[in-house]
């Protein structure tokens, strides 16, 4: 039995579908590429394959991962990519298969850009408005928990970030805090960006890479 | 696809992954290639319509056809709509993202009176006239088939074309008729007056319908050379009729999320209330060879693990047991399973419990129908109590406890205690599971009774019947609900407001089709979804547009009378229907098409069960 990390872009038409969606769609592809993946061994035998971070909808990701166990050790990485490819819907694409090098609960952090625009102003107020944002000490915004709705800082979640102003958007790159633990979804940042300005965003969010606490790559 | 205007929409929308398509298996072709394109709408939501057999089945055929494109369209949930309404984003289809208004052909599938709405809306939000007669150009044609077109005339007045029967042949005969047409210069009016020349083609326009001054049907007149009687298509051949080597595999959960696999049309049965029954006669199997083979292709195709077994009646396949050992061959080893749905209380065995069991243990569902033996006989049920209980306990010693029964209430001749009979069936089961000597241990049953209110249908013996009135309903729900003793039974019904309103469409005439352009004026949609059914307003637009509901619904037909449907040949005669009809109310059952040829009509299509050899037959 080995561990397997696969490696997928998911974009175009599967940005709107859910991590449950996606999870579904993905088992459905294993099976039917007939690739030697480890089953589950319940009543309804079903391959096994988790996600070390999942992804919101409707957000690109260009860097996705997910870990399943090959049943053969032996099995050619490269014969994964096409073979997986060719049950997939176009919007899933694998490009590699490595290793699991760091375990999932190693994802510390996650890089983002998102592209912000409002039609009635311009990117260099909203590139503005979001200097003001992350010049204050603290930046708070009602969050849906499991116990109702809880209000937190999203302020220490930012590692970094970068504001670019573009023709028609202002671009925001940024790293966040990610995993199981301090998670913070790049929507709050928006959420408080709006409750500011009062206005409503139009905006195109795209998930980079993951890392872990010592901000190396995830792998 | 997805056009930049509506992406900006479906992050604002519930499960925004039903607008977008991009599926395993979705078709994308090259426009310049298309002489035709086709839009293929499903009036309900995505989850509903891609789990539909007779889209999956068309949608392949059109598309193995070079010049055709056919696409996909649903109706889009309310959240959606009012957007799409709002930024004046027309109805599109999914392969192309295209506005339904750009296509050739677009066809409606009607498998229930309750989306009617759904289609004049989906009409309406492609900026499309609903009326027939409003569209004049050679694009657009609406056509539509489906169960619901033995009756077509509630929506006469919207539909170019409809496809009377089974639409595999005549769909194509018809797109291949106006790629002629058109290349020839003609109009849409020799268009439809050709098309109605091909058999099992319906153009409503080419009739004349008077009336009687009490609104009972005096003539219908055919007009340019139109047939009189219109006769349904059917396949004769189902090994040889096409069946689809894949499916679309939606992203997103639908309702039926698997591989499903026609074993056959038909059913041998003949229930008194089943239009199903009747209008798919005669019976026509597969063979278990085709099945084995077309499942096991679009296992491979989709990537799915699980294969449904579909027909009306599964256990009614007559070689049910070796299509579950050839499949089991298979199945096992690839980590697929199967499922066997529409099971009769007298067809399920040992044998085909031992091949099913290696599925997932749900509910076992049954459909007794009725709950007094006098009334399961007068809808020619069928089945027997002591083979309820005998079918119940064996799925109890097989390590079933919850066994749910599906009932109707309002059936002909009904009286208060045949409704009690319900309740006393249900506890008849509760206690042949403490009769179950090796049951599962320390466990306790539950037994789920569900009564439906009965709407009576065209082409079958109940055809003429009064439907009971709302009222009635309620207090037949209310004494049965009365009638329960024991909490192991749960009990719940289906809404009797909707049925009515069902009922008044299923046997209506084309006086109707005022009622249903006011309701698609006033925003009427998806009224088979509770959230959007309201009777207060379409009582409302009955009143408004002089209709009297309870003409349709509650009025008793005689015999001689002209029904609405009677241009149309399902297969099944009038007289067998009368018959049946009579029979019923003397609490005579009718032995099913293997036991006994009743001589319903179907024989005429000289295929299928009725030249099958009979066991008793020397």
């Amino acid at each position: 039995m080995k561990n397997v990390r696969i490696w997928f872009k998911k974009d175009l038409e599967c940005r709107y579908i859910s991590h449950l969606d996606l999870n579904r769609t993905m088992l459905r592809a294993l099976h039917k590429s007939r690739i030697p993946i480890w089953h589950t061994e319940g009543f309804n035998p079903h391959p096994f394959a988790t996600f070390p971070l999942p992804l919101s909808l409707g957000f690109r990701g260009i860097n996705e991962c997910m870990d399943v166990k090959l049943e053969d050790d032996n099995y050619s990485f490269k014969e994964i990519i096409p073979k997986l490819n060719a049950c997939l819907p176009m919007g899933i694409r694998v490009f590699d298969v490595t290793e699991v090098i760091m375990k999932a609960g190693k994802v510390a952090y996650a890089s983002f850009t998102i592209r912000i625009s409002e039609a009635s102003t311009p990117s260099s107020a909203i590139c503005a408005d979001l200097r003001k944002l992350f010049s204050k000490d603290t930046i708070e915004v009602e969050k849906k928990s499991k116990r109702g709705m809880k209000t937190v800082d999203i302020k220490q979640g930012i590692k970094s970030f970068e504001i670019k102003e573009m023709l028609d958007c202002a671009v925001l790159e940024i790293v966040l805090s990610a995993g199981s633990s301090d998670n913070v979804n790049p929507n709050l940042i928006i959420t408080a960006l709006e409750a500011e300005t009062g206005l409503e965003y139009e905006l195109d969010i795209t998930r980079n890479d993951l890392y872990n606490s010592e901000m190396e790559l995830f792998r | 696809m997805v056009s930049k205007e509506v992406e900006r929409l479906l992050l604002k929308v519930q499960k925004p992954g039903r607008y977008v398509g991009g599926e395993l298996n979705e078709v994308i072709k090259n426009k310049k290639d298309i002489d035709v394109r086709f839009a293929f709408c499903f009036p309900d939501t995505y989850e509903v319509g891609m789990s539909h057999l007779g889209m999956k089945i068309l949608y392949s055929l059109l598309n193995s056809v070079d010049y055709i494109w056919c696409e996909r369209v649903f109706a889009p949930w309310i959240d959606m709509e009012e957007l799409m309404v709002k930024n004046n984003i027309p109805l599109y289809a999914l392969e192309s993202g295209d506005s339904v208004a750009d296509f050739d052909f677009i066809g409606f599938t009607l498998q229930y009176e309750l989306s009617y709405t759904n289609m004049l809306n989906m009409l309406k939000l492609s900026g499309i006239p609903i009326k027939s007669s409003d569209r004049t150009e050679m694009k657009n044609i609406v056509v539509a088939g489906g169960p619901n077109t033995c009756n077509p005339e509630p929506i006469a007045d919207f539909v170019d074309i409809f496809f009377i029967g089974e639409g595999e042949e005549v769909d194509l005969e018809v797109i291949e008729l106006f790629r002629e047409c058109r290349s020839q210069g003609c109009d849409k009016a020799e268009f439809l007056r050709r098309a109605a020349q091909i058999e099992g083609v319906y153009v409503p326009s080419l009739y004349d319908v008077n009336y009687n001054d009490d609104g009972t049907i005096k003539s219908f007149v055919p007009k340019e050379n139109a047939p009189a009687v219109i006769h349904k298509r059917i396949m004769k051949n189902m090994d040889e009729s096409y069946y689809p080597d894949k499916f679309v595999v939606p992203m997103i959960e639908i309702v039926h999320d698997r591989v499903v696999q026609e074993m056959f049309r038909g059913c041998i049965r003949g229930c008194r209330f089943c239009q199903a029954g009747f209008i798919y006669r005669p019976v026509r199997e597969k063979s278990v060879d085709t099945i084995d083979g077309q499942s096991h292709l679009l296992c491979e195709t989709t990537g799915y693990d699980e294969v449904s077994l579909s027909s009306l009646s599964s256990s009614d396949y007559t070689k049910i047991v070796p299509l579950l050992e050839r499949l089991n061959s298979w199945a096992k080893e690839e980590k697929v399973s199967l499922s066997l749905p529409s099971l009769r209380v007298d067809g399920f065995s040992d044998d085909i419990m031992n091949r099913i069991k290696t599925v997932r243990k749900s509910g076992l569902t049954f459909a007794p129908e009725a709950g007094s033996q006098r009334m399961r006989d007068v809808i020619n049920k069928n089945v027997r109590q002591d083979e309820l209980i005998e079918t119940c306990s064996t799925a109890f010693s097989g390590g079933w406890t919850t066994v749910k029964l599906y009932f109707m209430i309002g059936l002909p001749t009904e009286t208060m205690d045949d409704v009690a009979d319900i309740a006393h069936l249900g506890q008849a089961v509760v206690d042949a599971y403490y009769q179950t000597p090796n049951r599962a241990k320390g466990k306790s049953v539950k037994v789920t009774l569900s009564t439906s209110s009965f709407v009576p249908k065209p082409f079958t013996p109940f055809q003429w019947e009064p439907q009971d009135t709302i009222p009635t309903l309620h207090e037949k729900q209310q004494h049965l609900k009365e009638s329960i003793t024991t909490k192991k039974i749960n009990y719940n019904y289906h809404d009797a407001d909707t049925s009515f309103v069902e009922a008044v469409f299923a046997r209506g005439d084309r006086k109707l089709c005022k009622a249903m352009e006011l309701a698609c004026e006033r925003g009427f949609h998806f009224d088979g979804w509770g959230d959007c059914f309201s009777l207060e307003k379409w009582l409302e637009v009955f009143r408004d547009s002089g209709i009297d509901p309870a003409f349709y619904a509650n009025r008793r037909r005689s015999f001689d009378e002209i029904l609405p449907w009677d241009h149309i040949d399902c297969g099944v005669t009038k007289s067998f229907l009368i018959k049946e009809c009579q029979k019923a109310y003397q609490n005579t059952t009718t032995p099913h098409c293997r036991l006994n040829c009743s001589g319903c009509g179907a024989a005429k299509y000289g295929e299928g069960v009725c030249f099958e050899k009979r066991q008793n037959m020397v």
